[in-house]
């Protein structure tokens, strides 16, 4: 019986295996998600560029780095698996113990997104900021860190003044977020540019807050038009009179890059034949007036780095790795926000 | 209007299909819609077929846990508890009908409440803080922590096993892997479908595999006098199906809370409310009804949090989500709360299922009853196939499969030395959960005697110290499922 059991099982998984496809994308995340939704919409479009089917796989887990550093060491040499990539990948590249490596790829294309801080209206923040904690705020914790606290601190000063006058609130998912900023138990959320508009923007009783801005070319980052005058920078200046610098804010700069300057990407393994079939196709969907359009209609309208130009991106962001910054995250991190997190001494050599 | 009609019939085929799959329900079968959601040029078209495909599945995932021990979906595992037995005794057909009858009625009613007056529930979904949500869990866990085998104390080492299960992944507060010995697949935590599958559903399917088919034949005339007995039943415990339904209908209308917990609730409230020599929990109607009451109220109310904010009001409500932003319906925008068309056919889609689905579902008794007349050893493989294809829908990796096997071996050894698995199920559904909502409550800095300030958190935690000292020194009833 035992034998005839153990042949069954073998046989059925067998069968219930099987997949064919042209191209497959790993998304390192359950259907449904953000970034599930955002392959969904785009290999739709890219599909109509390619003569092949592209199949799109799910791996999530592990906050979503699973999948990502399975296509790195299992999936990555074989020329028809492409691997899409979102912010929180970024993030966990500088600050958890990860085996995928942005260098090692060739990028097809990213977008480059902004986050944005929203609060409740008329509210001063310096009465207290009540967030939604975890990993992927990390940004916005060192951000209204500095607005609440000034210039010319010490990182002690900074966590110290951090707990004075931050609840990071921990434990909320997404949605929980939301609504407990929509009843005012949180004063304080954020969102990318798409949920913005649909959680913040449709809120008469919340307004902007702050946002990051937009990386550009030379590293620096530029105001977001949909929100002129609320980029962390200007409001730091107008707020203490100086513009922002040290420590602290070489880390926010590292983190902040690394997670809405990769926000949305797809790689492929360095010298993959079919990376110029794919970038072209992408470049149709960047320039097809109804591929534009149906992209814009769920995601929000921002630009496609698509290419080389994509490579000279993830250039400039690793050009941002520094040992100070990267310390000083980690520290952060640990002292403020009780995040686990690690020192990867290798980003630096490399 | 005819493709229209055709999707509604092919979403109700697919939905009673996906249900009648051991374990898989709407969830998974919503996710496998990915596969084709390209062919749905019309956006309308996709929001009737996956209505369609939520209202059948909810009804047919009763089957598997009746006829054949092992639960349809994770909203609807409370149902094999009572279910099986009364199949074993022959009355497969009454309990099925009963299961049909409440689920349905209570789709009917809470259908009927969120669609027609959807927009006004949006201050009772706001109204439910941090404070609420931790009161009300602790009443959840109070109630269901009672509902014990003759076996309670292994039961509650059984429930202390569950909890720790399900503490394994992330840590809340640190973001740090807990107990996941380096392996990167446990990051996330052990997924329900394994652990619904591996510890409830496979020692049923191994048990049953040398079990002999019944002999007791049922002929049409006892089938039909079986289904008017079970509609009889629905009205005379008419009181648990609707006590079921509001729990259930409640649990949909908050997020975060997880339906999972919504049929065991449901059941321990009917348990609590049963005399002692109803054996509530040995094969009786009241235990199916009790349940079956929650898994359609929740689904329907589950939309509501998920259409006005576009928050997903229940698990499967992410993939309903993702699937319609797919053709670009984006749900809680104005574009959305606009769009009338969106509503005529989300009711109406919700309704047709409904009315189209009992006929079908009560037809289907007669077929699913003469399974309990073959042996088991010949549905075994499809079964075990079926078990198999849901939990490998997570990733699809060595690790889906590596975990469902670590669950069967867990779910036998617990069958085998006694220990509660449905202890182990509410333990492992509720930790995670509870853990979450206590790191909220602590963060925001509130007290117990916080608990106390707010009505609605002060009434849940006086349901808790009742339902508490009911457990304690009143209650009686146990279940005999192991």
């Amino acid at each position: 019986m035992i034998k005839k059991l153990v042949t069954g099982m073998v046989m059925t998984m067998f069968i219930a295996t099987q997949v064919m496809a042209d191209y497959i994308v790993i998304v390192p995340q359950k259907p449904g998600g953000g970034t599930s939704v955002w392959t969904d919409i785009v290999m739709k479009e890219m599909r109509k560029y390619l003569d092949d089917d592209i199949v799109i796989r799910h791996i999530p887990g592990a906050r979503d780095m699973q999948g990502f550093n399975k296509w790195h060491n299992e999936m990555r040499d074989d020329d028809t698996i492409i691997m899409v990539s979102h912010g929180g990948n970024g993030v966990s590249f500088l600050q958890e113990n990860v085996d995928y490596d942005y260098s090692e790829y060739e990028s097809i294309g990213l977008m480059n997104l902004n986050i944005i801080a929203g609060k409740i209206k008329g509210q001063d923040m310096a009465d207290g900021v009540k967030f939604a904690g975890g990993s992927g705020m990390v940004p916005e914790g060192l951000a209204m860190t500095m607005l609440l606290c000034g210039p010319d601190k010490t990182i002690a000063q900074y966590v110290t003044c951090f707990k004075e006058n931050v609840i990071w609130v921990k434990g909320m998912s997404g949605g929980e977020r939301r609504l407990a900023f929509k009843r005012g138990e949180l004063n304080a959320t954020r969102e990318n540019p798409a949920a913005y508009k649909k959680h913040v923007s449709s809120n008469d009783n919340a307004e902007v807050w702050f946002h990051h801005g937009i990386l550009q070319a030379d590293g620096s980052h530029a105001d977001d038009q949909n929100h002129p005058g609320y980029q962390f920078e200007v409001l730091f200046e107008e707020r203490w009179g100086v513009v922002p610098s040290g420590e602290l804010y070489d880390a926010y700069k590292l983190v902040k890059s690394f997670r809405d300057g990769l926000q949305k990407a797809i790689w492929v393994n360095k010298g993959n034949p079919n990376a110029d079939k794919l970038r072209e196709a992408l470049r149709q969907v960047a320039t097809n007036p109804e591929s534009v359009a149906a992209i814009v209609a769920a995601v929000g309208h921002y630009d496609w780095v698509i290419g080389e130009e994509g490579d000279a991106h993830v250039e400039t962001l690793m050009g941002f790795i520094t040992e100070a910054a990267l310390k000083t995250l980690v520290r952060f991190n640990a002292e403020a926000f009780g995040i686990n997190s690690v020192y990867k001494a290798h980003l630096i050599e490399e | 209007m005819e493709t229209y009609l055709t999707m509604l019939l092919l979403g109700i085929a697919y939905g009673f299909f996906v249900g009648l799959i051991p374990v898989a329900g709407a969830t998974v079968g919503l996710i496998a819609i990915y596969a084709f959601v390209g062919y749905f040029t019309d956006p309308y078209m996709l929001v009737v077929f996956t209505t369609a495909v939520v209202v059948s599945s909810s009804i047919g995932d009763s089957f598997a846990g009746v006829v054949m021990n092992i639960p349809g979906a994770g909203g609807s595992a409370a149902t094999m508890v009572d279910g099986f037995p009364m199949s074993r005794r022959g009355e497969a057909a009454r309990a099925l009908s009963a299961a049909i009858s409440t689920s349905w009625v209570n789709g009917l009613i809470w259908g009927l409440l969120v669609f027609l007056f959807l927009p006004y529930y949006t201050q009772i979904v706001l109204y439910f803080g941090v404070k609420e949500m931790f009161a009300f869990l602790i009443f959840a866990v109070t109630s269901v922590a009672f509902m014990s085998s003759k076996y309670w104390f292994r039961g509650i080492l059984a429930l202390i096993a569950g909890v720790l299960v399900g503490l394994i992944g992330e840590d809340p507060v640190t973001a740090a892997n807990r107990w996941t010995f380096d392996i990167a697949y446990l990051g996330d935590g052990i997924q329900m479908i394994p652990v619904m599958a591996g510890v409830l559903a496979f020692p049923e399917l191994i048990s049953a595999y040398r079990m002999r088919a019944e002999k007791i034949y049922l002929d049409n005339a006892k089938i039909k006098s079986q289904l008017i007995q079970g509609i009889k039943d629905s009205w005379k415990y008419k009181w648990d199906g609707l006590r079921g339904g509001f729990i259930g209908g409640f649990i949909g209308l908050i997020p975060g809370i997880g339906g999972s917990i919504a049929d065991w609730f449901a059941y321990s409230q009917t348990v609590a409310a049963s005399k002692p020599e109803e054996n509530v929990g040995k094969g009786h109607v009241r235990g199916v009804i009790g349940c079956e009451g929650a898994n359609n109220a929740q689904k329907a109310t589950s939309y509501v949090p998920t259409i006005l904010f576009g928050i997903p009001g229940a698990p499967f409500e992410v993939i309903v989500m993702g699937l319609l932003m797919y053709v670009g319906l984006e749900m809680g925008t104005p574009a959305v709360l606009e769009d009338a068309k969106f509503f005529d056919y989300l009711l109406s889609s919700y309704m047709w299922s409904l009315m189209i689905i009992m006929p079908v579902a009560y037809l289907f008794i007669k077929y699913a009853v003469k399974i309990t007349t073959i042996p088991f050893k010949y549905y075994f493989w499809p079964i075990l196939a079926s078990l198999i294809w849901s939990c490998t829908q997570y990733t699809g990796l060595a690790e889906d499969y590596m975990i469902f096997a670590a669950c069967c071996v867990v779910g036998i050894i617990l069958k085998y030395i006694k220990f509660s698995r449905v202890s182990f199920l509410i333990g492992f559904i509720l930790s995670a959960r509870l853990e979450k909502s206590w790191v909220q409550f602590d963060t925001f800095g509130y007290t117990v005697s916080d608990l106390f300030t707010g009505w609605l958190s002060a009434l849940f935690i006086v349901f808790a110290i009742i339902a508490a000292i009911w457990g304690m020194f009143y209650n009686k009833a146990k279940i005999d499922f192991v």
